[in-house]
């Protein structure tokens, strides 16, 4: 089951959140602390994962109750997934999120500001709407 | 390195939509122009306002660079020279300036256009005695290498040294690597 | 119509610059021009492609300055009209330069239509238009129509400005195009979308009654 999409820019401001299966009782609990936990625990695993290999190897962690997809652009775009633990790998449906969906709707479209502030672009939600609601683990 | 020198020509090919020159050329003519009745031909503020908007650009056009070629990070400067030359202008004008003029520390370099390769020129002349001196026309490719570079975590300074349109034999855009760029945390954390 | 053999975009109007070299041999005082000029290389041929993007990029830009500089939606869209007005008259030079010996200055009303929809189109897209219509309640009053114009293709307008269709600067090419073949008019852009095509784009001309009196 997938839970929320997190997306952050280079200053680490969180610039998009979606959840799906709000009220299927695990509260991920959608607020701007919850985002700079998230963003935070993110760099650090990524540092860390820097630190002992020397590339950029940090793609997943889990816990108990979830697991987190993680990717990032070299232009610093941080996207994280939340699942369940069932959920294979989807880096490569963020990725997809970013090339098709993040590239072509928000990137190109000369009404957003440079500097996205938050993403209020209803192709791109959609666009991850169903890109996320086709996958096999959704529901 | 073997990628950077194929992946633009490969994007170029197979991955671009494309659109007619001269569409894009006189677009860009018709924004200078704007600016230039816009600012009252101070051409101080419109090569500003031209870094500006490339500025702009470069900060979106990095995205689909990476999106479409799926780069890694540079590991040396020349390898990003190479890139922005060879995978940049490649897959966005279709064209491939040279690279020169690299300073001792590996951190200058310009990035050359020989006559009749810069398309943003394609039908330009330049009449006005002043605007010969003072206009750098294809200011906003400064502003976007600074721009798409800053992303990727290089700080630079880009600036026009010698244009055609001035009666230059070739088109010399410098750029100064200034600094690496650290990762950004928010703020009240560490 | 006239052909210039030179449709170069002077980097600042004509209009106002006192010392405007017509001719080469005019501008003695200015340094000795490179090799090759401008002037020199042959306009006959097209001059190939860049990416749709790296357009879409500089447009992107001219919005957002046309719109830090406006007031409201309908000051936008003059000015992108504006912008596209500088590219028109030069876009029917080069088209019209470009049919080489068949080259000929249309001078009644369909032709002239049909001129824009297929050639100018060709120049502009590489494609003609998708169709044309004559209006029925207003004299004088046509429809170019393109089902996926090239200009919007990446845009979502944000809900407050639900108004603006950024083809406006299609509309001031074409307006521009009519009006320097002595055909002047009003061209305004109108999203009429349908089920298969959203970004579909009406082109209305609505032409000066000063054309009629050729017809």
């Amino acid at each position: 089951m997938i839970y929320s999409l997190y997306i952050f820019d280079r200053h680490s401001d969180c610039i998009f959140r979606r959840e799906w299966h709000k009220d299927s009782g695990k509260k991920a609990g959608i607020n701007d602390d919850m985002s700079k936990l998230i963003f935070g625990i993110c760099l650090s695993l990524r540092n860390i994962a820097r630190n002992l290999t020397d590339s950029d190897s940090f793609l997943t962690y889990s816990t108990s109750q979830y697991k987190t997809h993680y990717y990032e652009t070299p232009s610093n775009l941080k996207l994280v997934l939340f699942t369940d633990l069932l959920t294979v790998s989807l880096v490569n449906e963020l990725r997809q999120i970013y090339e098709t969906l993040y590239v072509e709707y928000v990137v190109k479209n000369p009404l957003q500001t440079t500097e996205v502030k938050t993403i209020d672009n209803i192709m791109f939600s959609m666009g991850v709407d169903a890109l996320i609601q086709s996958l096999p683990g959704y529901a | 390195m073997s990628k950077v020198r194929t992946i633009g020509a490969d994007v170029w090919k197979h991955k671009t939509d494309k659109v007619s020159l001269e569409l894009f050329t006189l677009m860009y003519g018709s924004i200078v122009s704007q600016l230039c009745d816009d600012f009252e031909h101070d051409y101080t503020k419109v090569n500003q306002q031209l870094d500006k908007m490339g500025y702009n650009i470069g900060l979106r056009l990095i995205e689909e660079v990476l999106a479409k070629t799926g780069l890694p990070r540079c590991h040396s400067f020349r390898e990003t020279a190479d890139a922005v030359t060879r995978v940049g202008f490649k897959m966005f004008l279709n064209i491939t300036p040279q690279l020169g003029n690299w300073s001792v520390d590996n951190k200058q370099f310009s990035i050359i256009f020989p006559p009749g390769t810069n398309p943003l020129v394609e039908f330009v002349e330049c009449y006005d005695e002043r605007a010969r001196r003072e206009l750098w026309y294809s200011n906003i490719l400064a502003g976007v290498i600074r721009g798409a570079l800053e992303m990727v975590q290089l700080s630079c300074e880009t600036e026009f040294v010698s244009d055609v349109l001035q009666g230059a034999a070739q088109t010399e855009l410098r750029v100064k690597i200034i600094k690496v760029l650290e990762d950004e945390v928010p703020q009240g954390e560490e | 119509m006239s052909v210039a053999p030179r449709p170069a975009v002077p980097a600042k109007p004509s209009s106002s610059t006192p010392n405007f070299a017509h001719e080469r041999n005019d501008s003695v005082s200015t340094p000795p021009p490179p090799q090759q000029t401008v002037y020199d290389r042959s306009l006959a041929r097209k001059r190939g492609e860049v990416s749709l993007s790296a357009f879409a990029y500089i447009f992107s830009e001219a919005v957002q300055y046309c719109h830090s500089r406006s007031k409201d939606v309908s000051e936008l869209e003059h000015r992108l009209n504006l912008l596209g007005r500088h590219i028109g008259v030069r876009v029917l030079e080069l088209t019209v330069l470009r049919e080489g010996k068949n080259a000929k200055r249309e001078t009644r009303l369909m032709p002239m239509l049909q001129f824009v929809h297929t050639h100018i189109w060709r120049t502009l897209f590489n494609r003609p238009a998708d169709s044309m219509q004559v209006s029925t309640e207003e004299q004088l009053q046509y429809m170019i129509i393109d089902h996926r114009p090239l200009v919007t293709e990446y845009i979502s307008v944000p809900r407050d400005m639900s108004q603006l269709n950024c083809a406006a600067l299609v509309a001031g090419i074409v307006q521009s195009v009519f009006s320097a073949a002595q055909f002047p008019c009003k061209v305004t852009a109108h999203s009429m979308g349908t089920d298969e095509f959203p970004d579909r784009t009406v082109y209305v001309v609505k032409f000066e009654d000063s054309v009629l009196k050729r017809v």
